[in-house]
């Protein structure tokens, strides 16, 4: 009889500890659970600043006259961004104008909080990024986050110097977006992607005039009427639109940007006020 | 220790019961148990094999709950492929209520829980509490909807309680008909996973408001949708309201148009609710209805209504070679829009008092005045009593028949001597008067049924009226219960006395016309392989038929419809073959017994070979007052004709290719 009690022992252990475990109060739990992330967030942050710190030492190693003709080329980027800034700042001028007599409400204005990767969690259930900001830089949940080729995805959790970021190939995500050129608001939502696979999403209720094949594709872009994207940034490329049984409306599948796999820097956007 | 176990030998005998064999009455009991095991198995092998489907039946029907969601109708094109009818999408919020079933019970103990600790003595019943939970519930979800959209919803409790109980398996709309910003703000900010959702519905559309309100008709509510085909009819069953055809084309063509509902079928628990994560055990895609293509030309349409203004009346453009019409217009008419998604109170009593709901064109009958003397033209011409050489009669005015006097033109005519084509131009009443006393009448009722004119035309939709009359004697005698006089006779060969006919039928008298035949079948629906209609030629020879265009085509250049040869109207190189007519009708308006004018125009053109025919009849609002149809009713016709040709003579780059539906 002892002798089977010992051989039982670690199953009521473990019986004790689930059946404890269910009886223990939800706010310990909840505390458990962001203490687990926030001390275990140090360790992805340093290997972040490591890996920095081997691409910093990497381009050390490049030549002198490399580095002269990439600042050559920098500076010749810097030159025309510095144009589109100045066209941008005169069409922003005329926009308001344009707003200003028509009467129109004004977008929500946005701080950028530019943030290194610091992992990246691509399941078939939810693909994540964390990165390297969290409540050090009043990042909030929801907090949409961009990068140079249009949306990544908006911010689901925020801890004290990390945070999570949902991405637009993730199912959890959705959005007002419209096709560009067009202006009703169609629904994107994030499909069911493979792991290693390329992301793509979903859009629903598309007008029954739009078109788009995979050799005659339609940009999509965020519609600015949800209130937490601004209008024009790029979400992907249409490459399927059917009609639906219902002949109401099309549905139909996006292509995602490749480099969403392989971000190491984007820029989450705070609203400067809530409208 | 020895005697011990000595000891211990004898006790044990004592220990234990010696087996005596099968007792007789055990035996009996093992039978028994047998028998009740047989009867028990046979019982379930009875069930199971021959019971079998009741039972499924009965579970199913217990267990499982069936919805049904109307398909969309189809859409109603013009003949150039315009959308007339279509269906716009409405977004609502909404909120599944049986995933809520255990924050209504958390909800109910926590407001039971207040009351006891408040010592309130009077605490509300439990159905009363459990009210009072949904609405708190649902109300907190609505927050949330309010807080986005910037909105002050508040839950209506009775609405809710009858869905909860009526239809739970039915989404709950907590908010409908979002506007575009509204549905985009929502999209962004609710959790993908969550009782709450977004949903479309639809409801119909009509890009053209007005245009043709009573030939497309509406529709209603149809609270019983079916789904042909989709299994569970026995379950309890929800089914969303879906929508039917009240009038018009959607009425006529229901059958058609409706879509094919789909639907799923559930399992739940004992109270109803759906099983948590359950996947449908059925579902099926609702389905859009069938389009349908019309003949109705919008273009045309558009320009009869908007030269009828606001003036009460119907005008009918019809294609001669097919029938198909062209334009059905008809005014009053009522905004189709405030159909959408339902009419209110005060706009259908709006349609009932300015009695707009009537399509005059095929609802209304009246008397077609002089537009008649082309029946009695060429039942005259056929009976060959009339030749277009010879004078039948000296107008001066005013003739007496039988002891009463017979005006023309209330007594302004003096026509004189005139032959048949400057008869029909000038509308001389005298000349067919004595027509028609030649004539008989008899015989002119025999020739106005050879046109068809006392009975429907068949035209694909409802309500048209059986009220034609087209009179002889024997139908005074029988309907009015008095004998013929010569007075009829002459009144008849006018358009007058009991002579009823509705517009649309004078439009197919005048295609008719135009096809030297005797009938044409109008038809609603477009199809651009239709071939040329062909019925019984009129019988008249090229002489005669020649007069007779000749006089019409008299009526629009210097006869009564000579408005048609103003700019305005003037068509380069298009001759329109026309009548006018001006008819009266004794009635009572505002306390005051009156005449009322109709004014009449039918025409066809070009007169040479024509392709576009057409009625007018516009119904003059004051008693007494001089309402002439060349005044009021060609220039209906003549706007109507200007866009056809206008359309007719675009270059070939802009028009467009024959409307099909694949």
């Amino acid at each position: 009889m002892p002798k089977r009690f010992d051989q039982a022992r670690p199953f009521l252990t473990l019986g004790f500890v689930v059946a404890g475990w269910f009886v223990i109060p939800t706010v310990f739990k909840t505390f458990t659970r962001a203490s687990f992330f926030e001390l275990t967030a140090p360790v992805g942050v340093a290997a972040s600043y490591a890996r920095d710190l081997q691409e910093y030492w990497t381009l050390r190693l490049h030549s002198n006259s490399e580095l002269i003709e990439a600042g050559r080329d920098l500076a010749r980027l810097n030159a025309s961004y510095d144009l589109a800034v100045q066209q941008n700042i005169e069409m922003q001028g005329e926009i308001a104008r344009l707003e200003g007599i028509l009467r129109l409400p004004s977008y929500t204005g946005y701080q950028s909080e530019h943030a290194r990767v610091v992992r990246r969690d691509f399941s078939g259930w939810w693909q994540r990024l964390t990165i390297r900001k969290g409540k050090n830089y009043n990042l909030t949940v929801g907090a949409p986050v961009v990068f140079s080729g249009g949306v990544v995805g908006r911010v689901s959790e925020v801890f004290a110097y990390t945070a999570t970021v949902d991405l637009i190939s993730s199912q959890t995500v959705r959005l007002a977006a419209v096709v560009e050129g067009d202006t009703r608001p169609i629904s994107y939502q994030g499909g069911l992607n493979p792991t290693f696979g390329s992301a793509g999403g979903v859009i629903e209720f598309v007008p029954l005039d739009i078109f788009a094949s995979a050799n005659a594709t339609k940009r999509l872009v965020t519609s600015g009427l949800g209130g937490v994207f601004p209008p024009g940034l790029t979400i992907g490329s249409v490459i399927k639109v059917e009609p639906s049984t219902d002949g109401l409306f099309k549905s139909g599948t996006v292509k995602l940007d490749d480099r969403l796999a392989a971000l190491t820097e984007v820029t989450v956007l705070l609203p400067l006020d809530t409208p | 220790m020895a005697a011990d176990e000595n000891n211990l030998a004898d006790r044990s005998g004592r220990l234990f019961e010696s087996q005596k064999g099968y007792d007789p009455r055990v035996v009996l009991f093992y039978f028994i148990i047998v028998a009740l095991l047989i009867v028990l198995t046979s019982g379930l092998a009875y069930q199971q094999l021959f019971n079998a489907e009741l039972h499924t039946e009965r579970e199913s029907s217990q267990n499982q709950r069936r919805i049904l969601i109307p398909g969309p109708r189809g859409n109603i094109y013009d003949r150039n492929g315009q959308l007339l009818v279509g269906n716009r999408p409405r977004f609502a919020v909404i909120l599944y209520l049986d995933e809520l079933r255990a924050k209504f019970r958390a909800e109910f103990i926590r407001i039971r829980k207040n009351y006891r600790a408040a010592d309130d003595k009077d605490i509300p019943t439990a159905d009363q509490l459990w009210t009072l939970a949904r609405v708190s519930v649902v109300q907190s979800y609505l927050e949330q909807i309010n807080a986005i959209i910037g909105r002050d919803i508040k839950v209506d409790s009775v609405r809710l309680n009858k869905h909860f109980s009526r239809e739970l398996l039915l989404p709950y709309p907590l908010v409908e008909d979002l506007a575009p910003a509204e549905y985009a703000r929502l999209l962004e900010h609710l959790p993908v996973v969550s009782p709450l959702q977004l949903y479309t519905t639809n409801t119909r559309e009509y890009p053209f408001g007005s245009a043709a309100s009573q030939t497309l008709g509406y529709v209603g509510i149809n609270e019983d949708v079916e789904a042909d085909n989709f299994p569970g009819e026995k379950l309890r069953t929800f089914k969303q309201r879906g929508s039917i055809g009240r009038d018009g084309l959607e009425l006529k063509f229901d059958s058609l148009l409706q879509g094919e509902a789909g639907g799923s079928i559930f399992r739940v628990d004992p109270l109803g609710y759906r099983l948590r994560d359950a996947k449908p055990i059925e579902s099926r895609l609702p389905t859009q209805g069938q389009n349908l293509v019309t003949s109705l030309d919008i273009d045309l349409q558009l320009a009869a209504e908007a030269a009828i203004g606001d003036q009460t009346g119907a005008a009918v453009a019809i294609d001669i070679k097919t029938g198909e019409i062209l334009a059905l217009a008809s005014k009053p008419d009522y905004d189709l829009s405030k159909f959408a998604p339902r009419l209110g109170h005060a706009d259908a009593a709006d349609i009932t008092a300015r009695e707009a709901w009537t399509n005059l064109a095929i609802g209304g009958a009246f008397p077609p005045g002089s537009t008649f003397k082309i029946l009695t033209s060429i039942a005259g011409l056929r009976r060959g009593v009339l030749d277009p050489t010879k004078p039948i009669a000296d107008c001066q005015g005013v003739i007496r028949i039988g002891n009463r006097d017979f005006v023309c033109d209330n007594r302004r005519g003096h026509h004189g001597e005139v032959l048949l084509p400057e008869a029909i131009a000038h509308s001389c009443d005298i000349y067919f008067f004595g027509a028609g006393r030649l004539i008989s009448p008899d015989l002119l009722a025999e020739e106005g049924r050879r046109f068809h004119l006392d009975q429907r035309t068949g035209i694909e939709l409802p309500h048209e009226t059986s009220r034609m009359v087209i009179p002889d004697p024997a139908y005074k005698e029988k309907v009015i219960g008095e004998k013929w006089f010569p007075g009829d006779t002459a009144n008849m060969s006018i358009g007058q006395g009991y002579v009823l006919v509705t517009p649309l039928e004078m439009a197919c008298f005048a295609a008719s016309v135009a096809r030297n035949e005797v009938f044409t079948q109008p038809t609603l629906l477009h199809n651009p392989d239709a071939p040329v209609q062909h019925t019984e030629s009129i019988g008249l020879t090229s002489t005669q038929r020649a007069a007779l265009i000749e006089g019409m085509v008299g009526t629009t250049t210097y006869g009564t419809a000579n408005t048609l040869n103003l700019d305005l109207f003037k068509i380069p190189g298009v001759r329109i073959a026309g009548k006018t007519g001006t008819a009266q009708k004794k009635v009572t308006k505002d306390g005051k017994t009156g005449n009322i004018n109709f004014a009449w125009f039918i025409c066809f053109a070009p007169a040479d070979n024509p392709e576009i025919a057409m009625a007018v009849m516009i119904e003059g609002e004051t008693l007494g007052e001089n309402f002439g149809g060349g005044r009021y009713a060609a220039p209906v016709a003549g706007s109507v004709l200007k866009k056809y040709f206008e359309k007719k003579n675009r270059p070939a780059d802009q028009k467009l290719a024959p409307f099909k539906i694949e």
